[in-house]
């Protein structure tokens, strides 16, 4: 189920295998916080984390961030890197509320549209990179402040949509099934973005590319086809996004998903995937994804964070140094099997 | 062969049967949202909310955004009402965005009240209002027609364009404006986010853009001596005069180096005293709707009207008495 998987010996390689380490982090770091940042009110209500509520809170406010780890993952499996989604989300939402409240539109209309516009967006992205053959990064830098800057031409910074039908915030506010209704839709993406890069030769061309382009090219793959596709994909999943965050919070404004795309590049390289490309799962996506969100609302329940109002600041502190360790952690086998080989030798 | 995850999981679990739950300790928990953390202004409101908190014996928890940003600010409610508190007092960034999060606290029976920015009035119980947007509105505009002898050109900066009390007091400026001073011409207003060094670039470009530029009015509190830095270092002291809403401290300097001719504003540490004595108030059931005056403290009495706890009039810091305040 993942590339960098050796088959050879049992357990070891199970246990030793990346993802298998952070699912460890992921559960130690939730049950640290069930243990500390679970109190008693003085209403005599249990209160904090292990609340049914937090666990849900968690969910709809990793939604967003999760869709654009999920989009930003077949990207950097090609050695590229999209800055530009986090802007786009916010144009998105502004598109879909000016489409909506002064267009006229039905929501399902301008839901539509919206999406059609992140895939153009993404668009603009793949056409830049392929057809012009420009940095990724650089390319991407340019449409980060582009995006956001219409987004905030069109409201003049102004104008905040806001009241939308109950049919719409339900996919943001509510619950379908047992679970925040947005939780089915991000289930949905991941399962497609799960199937597209680990079970079919799309994916499988994604990390030859991110591998070597030039070998793909040799290998005979549509190198730029592919390349354009994933930037298209990550507009849409971004429009997706855009359209959820706005049901959450029931309101549009140029502001939306400002930072996202760098949460979102943490949670992806936390997950394991290289950043130079061709190394990388979906599922340490996720598990990074969750292993960022726990970490951010567990925070905010340890009585001791509470007193010192300090959420926000530890969340980006031990982001950081989660990262920094992950990335440590991950050398550290390589280092010992060449230390083991070395030492057989002599 | 075996795997060991099942293993990891059971330890794991009996770790998790040691859950640590702290004795509640009875003390009412009331917390407070400025719109941005390190925005002077809602220091000094925490001043005064943390004297009020401790003459009460209750606890008070003071968290916010680091920037203006409305997501942050229902991140921050959401996370309040799964901690359980008793009062959530906001200054809302966005009425309508923060008014959902503040709607689902008061179905799970925490009260809510709003101070300097209010929302919705069906998401809170009272909003602790700093002072009438009439008075802060005709208060600086007549200072601004004052100052240019009611004629010639003006600027305003704000914090945000979405901000409601700051939309309000723009909307009855410009009414006042119409009414009563046809001569004066409003070139621009311009959003400085809460935050000092942008307010600065804005007046910056807004005096390079507009040559006759008389008064720039600042009609947020980070935003008046930003403006006074820029009119400072542009070198056009005497030439572009400068008032607005400001701390006393913030703008003693300007103030008395002729940059900034006054500055207004409320009590900002009576506001935060206020707001949490009326949140306990609210939360011990000693404050009900229509309820017509409220006692806080060492305050005294305040007027309510309708929904609205009334802080009173807005005052004037000039060269003459800012050297009495030190806030």
């Amino acid at each position: 189920m993942n590339a960098s998987g050796s088959h050879s010996a049992g357990w070891k390689s199970v246990v030793l295998r990346y993802e298998t380490l952070l699912f460890v982090v992921l559960v130690a770091e939730w049950f640290f916080f069930y243990h500390y940042g679970t109190t008693t009110n003085r209403r005599g209500t249990v209160v904090g984390f292990g609340t049914l509520d937090r666990q849900f809170d968690i969910l709809r406010h990793s939604c967003e961030i999760g869709l654009l780890a999920l989009a930003l993952t077949p990207v950097i499996l090609t050695a590229g890197i999209d800055l530009s989604v986090g802007s786009l989300l916010g144009l998105c939402a502004i598109l879909f509320g000016k489409l909506w409240h002064d267009g006229g539109l039905s929501i399902p209309a301008a839901a539509a549209l919206t999406l059609v516009a992140g895939a153009l967006g993404g668009g603009l992205n793949a056409t830049l990179i392929t057809r012009l053959r420009l940095p990724p990064l650089i390319v991407t830098l340019g449409t980060y402040s582009l995006f956001r800057g219409l987004a905030e031409a069109i409201t003049h910074g102004a104008v905040t949509y806001t009241d939308f039908p109950a049919g719409f915030l339900f996919f943001g506010q509510e619950r379908w099934l047992g679970l925040p209704t947005q939780a089915w839709l991000f289930a949905l993406v991941a399962a497609a973005i799960w199937l597209l890069v680990h079970r079919t030769t799309w994916g499988r061309a994604f990390r030859t590319i991110g591998f070597s382009p030039e070998g793909a090219r040799y290998a005979g793959l549509p190198v730029e086809r592919r390349v354009a596709q994933v930037y298209v994909l990550a507009g849409l999943i971004a429009a997706l996004a855009a359209l959820i965050y706005t049901a959450r919070l029931g309101q549009a404004k140029a502001d939306a998903g400002t930072g996202y795309e760098l949460f979102a590049i943490t949670a992806v390289v936390l997950g394991g995937t290289s950043i130079f490309g061709g190394r990388g799962s979906v599922t340490g996506t996720l598990l990074g994804v969750a292993a960022i969100a726990v970490l951010k609302n567990g925070l905010a329940c340890l009585p001791v964070v509470i007193r010192l109002n300090a959420a926000e600041e530890m969340s980006g502190l031990l982001t950081g140094a989660l990262l920094l360790l992950a990335l440590t952690g991950s050398v550290l086998p390589k280092l010992w099997s060449s230390f083991r080989s070395r030492h057989r030798r002599t | 062969m075996k795997n060991p995850l099942p293993r990891i999981l059971l330890v794991l679990g009996l770790l998790a049967g040691l859950t640590s739950v702290s004795a509640a300790d009875g003390k009412l928990m009331i917390t407070m949202m400025p719109k941005a953390k390190g925005n002077a202004y809602f220091i000094t409101c925490k001043v005064g909310a943390d004297k009020a908190a401790k003459e009460l014996g209750v606890e008070l928890l003071f968290d916010g955004p680091t920037d203006s940003n409305a997501a942050k600010q229902n991140e921050i409610v959401e996370n309040w009402i799964t901690l359980g508190v008793d009062v959530i007092t906001v200054a809302a960034e966005n009425k309508e965005g923060l008014s959902t999060a503040l709607r689902k606290a008061q179905k799970q029976g925490i009260k809510v009240i709003t101070y300097d920015a209010d929302a919705l009035p069906d998401a809170r119980s009272f909003f602790v209002n700093q002072a009438t947007p009439q008075g802060i509105a005709w208060g600086l505009l007549d200072e601004a027609a004052r100052l240019c002898g009611s004629e010639g050109e003006f600027a305003i900066i704000t914090a945000t364009l979405t901000a409601g009390n700051q939309r309000e007091w723009l909307k009855l400026i410009d009414e006042r404006l119409a009414a009563k001073y046809p001569k004066m011409k409003l070139v621009a207003v311009r959003p400085s986010d809460d935050l000092k060094d942008k307010a600065q670039s804005e007046a910056t470009a807004l005096m390079s853009a507009n040559p006759n530029l008389k008064v720039i009015v600042a009609i947020c509190t980070p935003g008046t001596p930003g403006a006074a830095e820029a009119v400072k270092q542009a070198g056009k002291v005497g030439q572009v005069k400068v008032i607005g809403l400001g701390l006393p401290n913030e703008n003693k300097r300007y103030v008395h180096e002729g940059v900034t001719e006054s500055v207004m504003l409320w009590n900002t540490s009576d506001l935060g005293y206020l707001t949490v004595y009326a949140a306990v108030a609210l939360a011990r059931d000693e404050l009900k709707p229509g309820a017509k005056t409220f006692q806080a403290g060492s305050l005294g009495s305040f007027e309510i009207r309708g929904d609205n706890i009334l802080l009173g009039q807005p005052f004037i810091f000039n060269k003459g008495n800012i050297d009495q305040f030190d806030f």
